[in-house]
């Protein structure tokens, strides 16, 4: 499924996400759920600084898997694998292993590559036979 | 045997008391972040660090 399909699912299949946004290998936006395309750049750009700053804490920000943060407002996570990167923010006391669970299945779902049709190589075999 | 049961169940409601009245009225606040090697850091609550990646979360949370 595309970014888009995957985060509906994910905002059907976890009450506690509020908001989610899905970036690429060069950090440019995917798909997000807001419907305002200023509050997904902003999104955007906090988890990338939230990424960045995490990767000062160790090294670099290239390493940094996961990160994040519960506070009396909610909480923050973002994730990072395969080169993409999801992030999304919850209410407050979120279930932190199961949203990261639901946002690793959501970005592990998203697939990019259209798949073959298996009829074009049928028909293709069939044309090769005659 | 009667007298076990007692101490257990004084334990049990001293143990939901005390998660109840006490740790359920504390800010739960906490931040982590895991690397792609493996190690994990877990930010103490009000060190530098914690306030910077409060401060980044904070402007996507609703206040």
């Amino acid at each position: 499924m595309n970014a888009d399909q995957a985060l509906a699912e994910l905002r059907e299949l976890s009450s506690q996400v509020a908001r989610a946004v899905v970036l690429g290998e060069d950090g440019g936006i995917v798909a997000g759920t807001d419907a305002d395309a200023t509050a997904t750049q902003h999104l955007a750009e906090a988890a990338q600084a939230l990424v960045a700053a995490a990767g000062e804490l160790h090294g670099t920000s290239g390493d940094v898997s996961r990160a994040e943060v519960e506070i009396s407002e909610g909480g923050f996570f973002v994730l990072r694998e395969g080169g993409r990167t999801i992030a999304a923010t919850t209410g407050p006391g979120p279930t932190a292993g199961l949203v990261v669970y639901d946002l690793r299945t959501c970005l592990g779902s998203i697939d990019d590559k259209p798949k073959r049709r298996r009829t074009t190589r049928k028909k293709a075999d069939e044309e090769a036979s005659e | 045997m009667t007298r076990l049961l007692r101490l257990a169940l004084a334990a049990g409601l001293a143990i939901w008391a005390w998660r109840f009245f006490v740790r359920g009225r504390e800010p739960h606040e906490r931040a982590s972040v895991a690397y792609a090697d493996g190690s994990e850091l877990v930010l103490e609550p009000g060190s530098p660090e914690f306030v910077r990646l409060a401060s980044i979360a904070r402007t996507v949370l609703p206040s």
